[in-house]
């Protein structure tokens, strides 16, 4: 008895909840969808990229559907996601892979749906996506080891040629991460008296990035310079140098140009960061897309404009001291 | 009618099969894309992956455990694979590394709850981290990829049109049912779980059987890592991270008690469905990703609410 | 022994503070109470009185507020209630002591006795020191003498039972029901018992008092209800009721309540056991039992007679000794040893030691002999299924059917549970720790008849009483034990309640 009312319940449940959701959910028909899958919706670059895709989408009349695994590493539930969407047979997909290898079966899959593929920030392994016999339409997205090369150059000049730096990694494996580094350490490379003295990674977190700090701090006391692969560990570094009472005294520089990360240079508790034009990418993502679907063709490439940010340009956090 | 028995009457599976029957309804009619061949298809073959894990999660719950190292078995087995291929083994040798890794992580934990009587949870805590680790070292952090296509015929391949991971899926469950419907591995289990002590002083062997739990989960995390490095044609050493997490999640939501004693792995595979159903129908509503965690979390509070208070009167009922 | 009661007291019939009518409860399959009636007056011990599954345990979880009854009307001291929890029973003045303990063990006495009511000092700060000390003086009153700052873990199942006692005279109650308080209690803590009860009726407490103890009815009933299937068989003054006549009216058959004794035919020696020793608890313990035979273990409790048997057993480690089966040394160091030797063990404590509550007669029954009906570690259903009725089928089960689960069952069907299992595992020597605790009397004659029977069938049996007309009725020999030592050994007419008890408290 008891045990047969279970099943009314439970169905009651998801019945509701899934007309509510749908309600919300009915979409127009005539416009063309296109979905745009990011790495995740946990990181403020996301954010503004997905504000960007929507700004072009609702200028175009089109369709966009955004979605992301909740975390930034899980390339498996991604592929689930672009499973998912080309069910539902959007018209076009535009991703940042959150492997660069990994996303090569999805690609497979949206070339089989005859679905035009745009991938935006984060490089597709080439010979992956040419073993598979993969085709993607373009790739956005800005030049990471030039970045890199940027951030080397600043904190070269900064310290005059001599010093100690350390580095805050990412998730290693990941081609954005290790591309900033690449160019980070070639420019290093370039002048001998600059060492690294560590080089480890705090996993793209700024609580991670905090302790590791803390831990080089102890064993490097004389510490000059740190760069770390993203804004999220650089602001992490600058806790920790903070609580070390050593703000000003080592040059710290990021990756991103988070507004977090702006007001703290402009508050001269950070250096620089390397800005990115994660709204621009967005943008020209759907713009794309909706070009791709007209028929026109795209450029195979579309760099987007990457600079250094430093206390003397800090102007250009567009909004007031917290926008949440 | 016989019922084979009372642990296993059906009326529990009834009404998890019923909500997920509720919420493909409810999907069906919410999007005309759920109810596709293609899509139901792709959502079984979605659910393959923590399906599998949760398989091995069910043993170990049945005894009163718990594993938080699956997710880092997956990882450590999937790189192990991966290295071994790298080096040169031919890939079937390469596939026998992983799961032997797997399997060996599973009787560590094993021996660890077993013979060095640690807390499950703490164990499988240290196994975690460890493995992981040494997943990450052996890989040096990078994914290791390109495997051929022969292996990938896993993750890929199809027979009558059924995805090769649903078939495999399916035959796991198959077996786990008998294993614990008609063998001695099976009432050990439940019985262990209901009571460790009382079941030892019948003179079962408790800490083979119940390390065996263990190593069926280390197995079967290995050969979820498997079907992953054949789908994403990569092994990584940052794959199944929280899927520990995901896996108790179809576990609960399929019936079972976090205490032991009592629950089925069919009631998992429903439990496992319909995460992967409500994954899916969410990214085909086009739900935000901030309120699809909120939906899943919702569901799993709900499902097991529901079945604690059933639970609760039924135990009442029967004085 | 108990002190006899006390001289005759003709009392005026006192008011009425509870009265139960025509209570009904029903659950699935089976109509737990059929329209039972009962009155308690204040100051009177009333004696619930029946066989397992008669209904007293549900009656009193009605009045407890535990079940929600069916149909009926309760009525406290002349005004009717609608009694809606375990909360609401307690704020009404109902405090009830469960056959089953209750306690959370790694809590201390004190805090066990106060749960849910501690005494405060300031917002959130329990008071410790008045708690112990009010501890103390309750489980004193009961005469205990332990600390009441221990953790229940550590304490004797007798001592949680005296915890559980305390929780409810702290509460204060102005009716007290008490399942069963004495099945582990030895003769001094009983008696002080029945002079806390003896002084809570004379200040007007009402207790219902359930007990399958019949002396124990004699000696501290005013008056008796006796329930039957669900129903009200009849109620009595203690005074002027016949014992047989209850037993009748409990049973509905004649049982002969006296033990037989069987005649001794002993066999070859079975199980020997020579100079088992545990540091601490055991010394020097050595005893024989021979095919067909019955050796009765007896002592207080604490006397070291369950230790015997774990070491035995293969439980806990010994330091010294040797165990000989059938002439051989037997190696022995878990239970999975000592069965594959061809040794037993009945625990006293079933729901924790005996079964797996979540599983099936059939399934419990079967546990220890499973290895023997599998092929490839495949088991037969069909074996089991055999098996598992052939020795279920002697024991009169009560259930539907053997794939009931076992946490439904009564007390006295689970214990009978436990004994199939056992009878299953068609071992040479069986050890019975207690094995008639809180069952009813006619349970009690079919585990007496089926020791018997398993004697004659040359089973050796190691019978581990605290009853003693059980183990002088049943046992061919009577070891005594004191402090971890056998102080005697008694056979014959020299095995005697009285030259039993004066061996074990030393006297």
């Amino acid at each position: 008895m008891t045990l047969r009312r279970r099943p009314v319940r439970i169905a009651a449940v998801l019945v509701g909840a899934c007309l509510g959701i749908a309600a919300c959910n009915r979409g127009d028909g005539g416009a063309p969808t296109v979905a745009l899958v990011l790495k995740t919706l946990n990181n403020p670059f996301f954010v503004e990229m997905e504000q960007g895709a929507r700004e072009a989408a609702d200028s175009l009349g089109i369709e966009l559907v955004v979605q992301a695994p909740e975390r930034e590493i899980d390339v498996e539930k991604q592929m689930q996601i672009v499973e998912n969407l080309l069910q539902r047979r959007v018209d076009a997909l535009l991703i940042t892979p959150s492997g660069s290898r990994e996303i090569v079966p999805a690609v497979v899959k949206a070339n089989e749906a005859a679905i035009p593929v745009v991938v935006v920030d984060t490089r597709v392994d080439a010979p992956a996506l040419e073993e598979a016999g993969a085709r993607i339409s373009s790739f956005i997205g800005s030049d990471n080891v030039d970045g890199g090369r940027m951030a080397g150059r600043f904190v070269a000049e900064r310290l005059g040629g001599q010093g100690r730096v350390a580095v805050l990694e990412g998730i290693p494996g990941h081609e954005t991460g290790d591309s900033r580094l690449t160019g980070f350490r070639e420019v290093l490379a370039e002048h001998p008296g600059l060492e690294i003295v560590s080089s480890q990674t705090a996993n793209w977190e700024r609580d991670q990035a905090f302790n590791v700090t803390q831990n080089v701090l102890q064993s490097h006391p004389d510490l000059d310079a740190i760069f770390a692969a993203n804004d999220v560990m650089a602001l992490g570094a600058v806790e920790a140098v903070a609580a070390a009472g050593r703000t000003g005294e080592i040059v710290i520089v990021g990756f991103d140009a988070q507004d977090d990360a702006r007001i703290a240079i402009r508050e001269e508790r950070m250096d620089a960061t390397i800005a990115q034009n994660p709204r621009e990418m967005g943008r020209l993502a759907v713009i794309s897309a909706d070009r791709l679907l007209r028929g026109e063709t795209v450029p195979a490439e579309q760099p987007v404009r990457i600079e250094l940010v430093t206390g003397q340009q800090t102007g250009a956090v567009e909004a007031p001291a917290r926008e949440e | 009618m016989a019922l084979p028995r009372t642990k296993l009457l059906h009326g529990r599976e009834v009404g998890t099969l019923a909500g997920l029957l509720a919420l493909c309804a409810a999907l069906w009619v919410a999007t005309p894309h759920f109810a596709t061949v293609s899509n139901l298809v792709n959502v079984v073959e979605q659910s393959a992956i923590i399906g599998i894990v949760a398989v091995g999660m069910t043993f170990v719950i049945l005894t009163g455990g718990i594993d938080l190292s699956v997710g880092s078995i997956v990882a450590l087995s999937g790189v192990a694979l991966g290295t071994a291929h790298e080096a040169g083994l031919p890939i079937a040798a390469a596939a026998a590394v992983g799961l032997t890794v797997g399997l060996a992580c599973g009787l560590g934990n094993g021996a660890l709850i077993t013979l060095g009587r640690l807390p499950p949870f703490i164990a499988t805590l240290g196994m975690m981290s460890v493995a992981r680790g040494i997943a990450l070292m052996l890989s040096d952090g990078r994914p290791i990829s390109g495997y051929p296509a022969s292996f990938r015929a896993l993750a890929t391949g199809h027979v009558l049109g059924i995805p090769f991971p649903v078939i495999l899926m399916l035959a796991i469950y198959a077996v786990a049912h008998f294993l614990l419907t008609r063998t001695l591995l099976g009432r050990y289990t439940y019985a262990i779980g209901g009571n460790e002590e009382a079941s030892a002083l019948s003179g079962i062997n408790v800490r083979a059987y119940k390390a065996a739990a263990y190593a069926i989960a280390g197995l079967l995390s290995a050969v979820t890592s498997m079907l992953l490095v054949a789908r994403l044609n990569s092994a990584q050493p940052i794959a199944g991270i929280m899927y520990e997490l995901d896996a108790i999640a179809a576990v609960v939501i399929g019936g079972t008690s976090l205490l032991g004693g009592s629950g089925t792995v069919i009631g998992t595979l429903i439990g496992a469905l319909i995460m992967g159903v409500l994954r899916n129908g969410l990214n085909l509503l086009g739900v935000s990703s901030y309120l699809q965690q909120v939906a899943i979390g919702s569901v799993i509070i709900v499902a097991v609410l529901v079945d604690m208070m059933l639970r609760r009167r039924a135990r009442r009922a029967a004085e | 022994m108990i002190p006899s009661a006390s001289e005759p007291h003709p009392r005026p019939p006192e008011p009425i503070v509870l009265r139960m009518f025509g209570i009904r409860k029903a659950f699935p399959g089976v109509v737990a109470l059929d329209g039972v009636d009962l009155e308690v007056r204040a100051g009177e011990v009333h004696v619930l009185l029946g066989e397992n599954g008669a209904g007293k345990s549900t009656l009193m979880k009605v009045l407890s507020g535990a079940h929600a009854m069916d149909a009926g009307r309760i009525e406290l001291a002349g005004s009717e209630v609608a009694i809606s929890g375990p909360r609401h029973a307690r704020d009404l003045g109902i405090g009830i002591i469960y056959q089953e303990l209750a306690l959370v063990p790694d809590l201390s006495a004190a805090e066990n006795v106060f749960l849910g009511r501690e005494p405060r000092r300031g917002p959130g700060l329990v008071d410790r020191g008045a708690m112990v000390a009010a501890s103390r003086r309750i489980l004193q009153t009961l005469g205990a003498s332990f600390d009441p700052g221990l953790p229940v873990r550590v304490l004797s199942i007798a001592q949680r039972q005296l915890v559980e006692v305390a929780r409810a005279l702290s509460l204060e109650a102005r009716i007290l029901v008490m399942d069963e308080p004495t099945s582990a209690l030895t003769e001094r803590e009983t008696g002080a018992l029945f002079a806390t009860i003896r002084r809570l009726t004379s200040q007007g407490v009402a207790v219902i008092y359930i007990s399958h103890r019949l002396d124990e009815i004699f000696e501290i009933g005013d008056r008796v209800t006796v329930l039957r299937d669900g129903r009200r068989v009849a109620t009595r003054e203690v005074d002027g009721a016949d014992r047989r006549e209850l037993v009748r009216l409990m049973a509905d058959r004649e049982i002969d309540e006296r033990v037989p004794r069987p005649a001794a035919r002993r066999g070859d020696e079975l199980l020997r056991v020579e100079g088992l020793g545990r540091h601490g608890v055991l010394h020097d313990v050595s005893f024989r039992v021979h095919a067909g035979e019955i050796v009765g273990f007896a002592g207080l409790l604490g006397s070291g007679r369950t230790e015997v048997a774990r070491a035995i057993f293969g439980i806990d480690p010994h330091d010294a000794g040797r165990v000989f089966m059938r002439g051989r040394p037997a190696r022995i160091s878990s239970p999975r040893d000592a069965i594959r030797a061809g040794i037993g063990l009945l625990t006293e404590d079933r729901k924790r030691q005996g079964l797996v509550l979540e599983l099936s007669i059939r399934e419990n029954i079967v546990l220890p002999v499973l290895g023997s009906m599998s092929r490839f570690g495949i088991v037969s259903r069909r074996m089991e299924r055999e098996r598992a009725s052939k020795h279920a089928a002697g024991l009169r089960i009560k259930t539907p059917s053997l794939e009931q689960v076992v946490l439904n069952l009564s007390g006295g069907n689970q214990q009978k549970v436990v004994l199939a299992k056992w009878l299953a595992c068609e071992v040479d020597v069986l050890i019975l720790d207690e094995p008639t605790r809180g069952i009813d009397v006619g349970s009690k004659q079919e585990v007496y008849q089926l020791i018997h029977r398993l004697a004659s069938e040359g089973v050796g049996i190691v019978l581990i009483s605290s009853e003693l007309p059980e183990i002088v009725g049943l046992a061919d020999r009577i070891l005594v034990m004191r402090a971890g030592r056998v102080v005697a050994e008694l056979s014959g007419d020299e095995a005697s309640q009285e030259s039993v008890l004066a061996h074990a408290v030393g006297a």
